[in-house]
């Protein structure tokens, strides 16, 4: 399965999900994002990857981390790494830390084909 | 010579090599030439927040080297104004230089690895502007040992337009004996400036702007 595909999935699998498995129409999540109805459909379908400003914002929606959109196998491998040097940093810096390897990693994903 | 004074001095060599190989004159370097020497060495530079999404600034880091985050070397550098932003990108480009070998991602906290830290905040002030320039800069103002002042750093750092910050120009002025150790102010650089050169002219728009948008 392809990234834009497993992505296209999960925003299917949360947004049927939402709200403790009452779920949400495409129409209702793309009003709530401020996008075009069809958009939602045609990520679902992969036939548009979303862009990373639109995987943030699903996330934020949704109370997912970014990371939760891509395959599992393909999440941030410096992230380790990262949390082990980053003792003694301040709570907030780790936390953005972690945000910019999650992105970094969405970003990297959704450049491939 | 101590282990740390030959590492030190190291770094001093090394930032004067990549100067050269830089083709950097002077004592100023911009985001533009950074931008050149990191596409150079292939890191790539993102900054923090990354533009459009909506994420907190950085509480206290400045910049985070990471060796090989996804099979490429990066750097992530906090939004900062052009000296501090100059300088993380010069200190970071230290740890790729030296250090990239090493495991995991640099500058996360300060005592990590002392040496290395201090070794990059040598080579990013020598390679912004070298002491020997510096010294030439000064004796040039008829600055001697010992005879440097508040005010001299003012004139040194507008004459030459230089991308080290006040505090550095200090700091260097006192450890290389421009300065009588402790004599140069912590702060109120910026304040000093305005009180031998005038209000500089974003201050005067500012203040203009908010003058016009209160009468009308």
């Amino acid at each position: 399965m392809d990234v834009s595909t497993y992505v296209g999935e999960r925003i299917k699998e949360f947004r049927t999900s939402y709200n403790g498995g009452k779920g949400l129409s495409q129409e209702e999540l793309a009003t709530k994002l401020g996008i075009a109805t069809n958009t939602v459909s045609r990520w679902e379908k992969a036939v548009y990857k979303p862009k990373l400003k639109d995987i943030d914002d699903l996330a934020k929606f949704f109370g997912k981390p970014i990371s939760s959109f891509f395959p599992e196998e393909n999440t941030p491998a410096p992230l380790a790494g990262l949390m082990r040097a980053a003792q003694g940093l301040h709570q907030d810096d780790i936390e953005a830390l972690t945000q910019f390897a999650q992105i970094k990693s969405a970003q990297n994903q959704l450049r491939k084909k | 010579m101590s282990e740390r004074s030959e590492y030190y001095k190291k770094m001093v060599t090394l930032a004067h090599e990549q100067r050269a190989l830089f083709d950097i004159s002077g004592a100023r370097i911009t985001r533009t030439e950074f931008r050149k020497i990191y596409k150079h060495y292939g890191i790539s530079i993102d900054q923090w927040p990354i533009a459009g999404l909506d994420r907190k600034a950085f509480k206290k880091l400045r910049g985070v080297y990471f060796p090989d985050l996804h099979g490429a070397p990066s750097v992530l550098v906090a939004r900062l104004p052009d000296e501090p932003y100059i300088f993380t990108l010069a200190h970071e480009l230290k740890h790729h230089l030296m250090d990239r070998d090493s495991v995991g991602a640099f500058c996360l906290t300060q005592v990590q690895d002392e040496m290395k830290e201090i070794g990059a905040e040598v080579f990013a002030a020598e390679f912004i502007y070298p002491t020997i320039e510096f010294h030439d800069d000064l004796s040039k103002m008829d600055i001697t040992k010992g005879s440097c002042t508040a005010r001299d750093i003012v004139v040194l750092k507008h004459q030459t337009a230089t991308s080290l910050s006040y505090a550095a120009l200090a700091k260097r002025a006192e450890f290389t004996g421009f300065a009588p150790e402790g004599s140069l102010p912590k702060s109120g650089w910026k304040k000093l400036e305005e009180n031998i050169y005038g209000e500089p002219d974003y201050k005067r728009i500012q203040r203009l702007r908010s003058l016009r948008k209160n009468l009308s």
